[in-house]
């Protein structure tokens, strides 16, 4: 049967295609290859509409493609590990926003890397291809295991960007970093890929047969050591969550991501909108119907989230380099999302992840616009008075930092709205997600205030150095992105106007409640009610009723938002600014120095180096010795044999003879020709 | 004549050709010379021609014998590669010992 769903694995390959095509041919190819990466990026946006508009039609799939290994064995069930696609309105609207940003990530890096005449575009567009492509195969994945591998893939691809410029010091070691801290939490993503294949047989994601739903009927084949099941769900809920903690960049390991902003700024645009760091949060909504059962893994989630949400943006507060204080805002605003997933507020997570991308990705490349500007000087105190040099650039900033600090009618205000709602009623009686609330809020007026000193800082004032007063114009690569995205980052809150709907009481602008409600169709078992139905929270309504609530949240988080907004406009949009740091005193070098983390990150690492050593020991000496010991005695036999090749015909003949004489004899006795 | 043939038992025949067989086989295993080489395929080959016409004669069918031609004929083949192959070999290595050359070695 040919319908579209046939033509998804083309949107993973087309990128793909591009990837390979970069790496074979981008030499030879204008602009390093660059045409072929926006083709098929393209390509891949258009078929994911039409995927969208098919899955709005009512459809939906859920497909297995290729076996790649069935086994009984390592579990009482017999085991099919397999290639899928699994296509629902969650996947839908990912593969949109994946496509499309990566799209403009790539138009972007046109202006960036090729008129900024960058050496080794193919590699770049060989990695962003990979990337996208690995971050697709991720979003369709039907199975945890194949997850598993595009999100591995999808580190790999960052590993490879972030060290672009492997020839300065820096990015090396920050993609070094990158690698091996989210490795470190994929370790345990990886046991717990293993645990659920053990328990449930299966790592489907949809279906009856799936590994959520026999959960939720408590069919489980194993647990280890009779374990209660509840239990077990949580601790392997948390073991994928160290997985999630990685590359969604939360406490504690959040460290890989300020210092992956080492690589291009496209890049750094790519990784927090759409690929790396999303994948973690996308992972939990995929799997929600498992989380759900586990309100110990909920609440964990959510206090991680919440805390991460305050920590990262008290962080950002200081910070002198503008990419910096992006960085620290992405761990921050991901924070949010666990917050809002852990609060049983799945749509609430997905409607920030899908307004986050956008903006975000609007403030990056709005970023690599300044820094082209301001010849890759990042320094926040080297700007100033930028807005009427770059207009384009400004007011698309602008809205970015408007829809990041949570202002209304921006589209962030929508969402963080919606999670902090969601927080608030779920949270009486669960003490670990009340505090993820109150963090959540009180991270909202150090957001506006870290946003828009960024923003008075490198816009408004007098200019601060020669480059500031005269910056190189960018061209329509670079605006043509930028508009796009600064009309998303204004608009895309009508996708899910909640708020309005329970004051005015217009019915049906909740699109994406609905949309993820299956309103339109999807996959039974993956809808956001039976998610509700599965979790373990009630609402209950602190003031007035549900409408009280919403107005008073919205008006709270409001208030708070201009708080910090006024704040940064009173100390920071002045025509000549100065350093307020020093007020915090001792604080500010805590700030500054990131909470001593990497400090403690390395001290762990030295304290745990006889763990690697023994670790060493056994690989060099165990492993390596029986591959090495197979090769030598090889090798050594190969030596011996060899020396039967004499040369002389004469001994040639006389084996042939001896070996037939053998034969003949072995046959005879064995066949009783002698008997 | 062929009454006289056939009332041999087959097993002598059988006996004969194996003997001749060995002999060739002999003459390969122990001389040195590539002309002898040749003459002992020789006998080898007809060894082989002898139990296939014993066996024609035993069965009755002309099969065996048109072999025997076969094997004739391709041994008047073998032998014109052979000598061309020894002559090279002589040219090369100035001896028709086929122990002296052993450049394809190890």
């Amino acid at each position: 049967m040919i319908d579209v769903f046939s033509y998804v694995p083309a949107i993973v390959l087309l990128p793909f295609f591009s990837f390979l095509v970069a790496l074979g041919a981008g030499k030879y190819l204008p602009k390093g290859g660059a045409f072929g990466g926006i083709a098929a990026t393209a390509g891949s946006f258009l078929l994911s509409l039409w995927v969208l508009a098919t899955v709005a039609g009512g459809q939906a799939a859920n497909r297995t493609i290729y076996t790649w290994a069935s086994a009984g064995g390592i579990g009482p069930t017999d085991v099919e590990l397999t290639f899928g696609i699994l296509v629902d309105p969650l996947s839908a609207l990912m593969l949109v926003i994946v496509t499309l940003v990566a799209l403009l990530v790539h138009v972007f890096s046109l202006g960036y890397m090729n008129d900024e005449g960058e050496t080794g575009l193919p590699r770049y567009y060989a990695g962003l291809g990979l990337f996208t492509a690995s971050m697709l195969g991720f979003v369709v994945a039907d199975n945890l295991l194949m997850a598993f591998m595009f999100f591995e893939l999808v580190g790999l691809c960052s590993y490879l960007l972030i060290g672009f410029h492997f020839r300065e010091p820096g990015p090396p070691s920050a993609a070094k970093k990158a690698f091996l801290v989210t490795r470190f939490g994929d370790y345990f993503f990886l046991i717990g890929v293993v645990a659920v294949l053990a328990t449930f047989g299966t790592a489907q994601f949809a279906g009856p047969e799936s590994f959520p739903a026999l959960a939720e009927a408590g069919e489980v084949a194993w647990t280890p050591g009779g374990l209660a099941v509840d239990t077990w769900f949580t601790i392997v809920g948390l073991l994928v969550l160290g997985g999630v903690v990685g590359k969604s960049a939360q406490f504690p390991l959040h460290t890989w991501l300020p210092d992956a902003m080492e690589g291009p700024t496209p890049v750094s645009a790519l990784i927090h909108a759409a690929t790396m760091v999303a994948a973690g949060v996308y992972l939990v909504a995929r799997m929600y119907g498992f989380y759900a059962l586990s309100p110990t893994a909920l609440a964990v989630i959510a206090f991680i989230g919440g805390f991460t949400a305050l920590f990262a943006a008290t962080m950002g507060v200081v910070k002198d380099e503008l990419k910096q204080v992006l960085a620290y805002s992405t761990i921050s605003q991901y924070g949010y999302m666990m917050l809002a997933l852990g609060a049983g507020g799945y749509v609430a997570a997905v409607f920030h992840l899908t307004t986050h991308a956008f903006f975000k990705a609007l403030l990056f490349l709005g970023a690599g616009s300044v820094i082209i500007a301001m010849h890759h000087n990042e320094d926040m105190w080297d700007m100033g008075g930028l807005k009427s040099k770059l207009p384009v650039t400004y007011y698309t900033f602008l809205a970015g930092s408007l829809a990041l600090a949570g202002i209304f009618p921006f589209a962030g205000f929508w969402s963080k709205d919606e999670i902090l709602y969601e927080a608030l009623v779920h949270a009486p009686g669960e003490p670990l997600l009340f505090g993820g609330y109150l963090m959540g809020l009180l991270a909202v007026p150090v957001t506006a205030f870290y946003t828009f000193r960024m923003v008075f800082l490198t816009f408004h004032g007098e200019p601060r150095s020669a480059t500031a007063r005269d910056p190189e114009p960018v061209r329509w690569n670079v605006k043509g992105p930028l508009t796009v995205l600064g009309s998303l980052a204004v608009v895309t809150g009508v996708i899910n106007m909640v708020p309005v709907q329970k004051v005015l009481g217009i019915e049906g602008i909740d699109v994406l409640h609905r949309w993820l409600d299956n309103e339109w169709g999807g996959i039974e078992g993956l809808s956001s009610h039976h998610y509700a139905d599965l979790g373990p929270y009630s609402s209950e309504y602190l003031v007035g009723g549900e409408v009280g609530t919403v107005l008073v949240g919205a008006a709270v988080s409001l208030g708070l938002a201009l708080a910090g907004l006024g704040l940064a406009w009173r100390l920071y949009g002045v025509p000549s600014p100065t350093e307020h740091t020093a007020k915090l005193g001792g604080i500010k070098d805590v700030l500054y120095n990131n909470y001593y983390l990497d400090e403690l990150q390395v001290w762990l690492a030295y304290r745990t180096e006889d763990v690697a050593g023994v670790a060493n020991v056994f690989d060099q000496g165990i492993i390596d010795g029986v591959v090495n010991g197979v090769s030598s005695v090889s090798l050594f036999g190969g030596n011996r044999i060899r020396r039967l090749q004499s040369g002389v015909v004469s001994q040639y003949t006389a084996l042939l003879t001896l070996g037939l004489v053998a034969l003949v004899l072995v046959l005879g006795v064995t066949g009783g020709w002698f008997l | 004549m062929t009454a006289v043939a056939a009332s041999i038992p087959p097993s002598w025949y059988l006996l004969l050709a194996a003997t001749v067989f060995c002999i060739g086989l002999l003459g390969v295993l122990t001389r040195r010379s590539a002309l002898y080489f040749l003459m002992s395929v020789e006998l080898m080959m007809n060894a082989a021609n002898i139990n296939f016409v014993a066996f024609a004669l035993y069965y009755g069918d002309l099969t065996g014998q048109v072999f025997a031609l076969f094997v004739i004929a391709l041994a008047a083949a073998e032998v014109a590669i052979g000598i061309g192959i020894i002559l090279v070999l002589y040219r090369n290595f100035g001896v028709t010992d086929v122990t002296v050359p052993t450049e394809m070695r190890w």
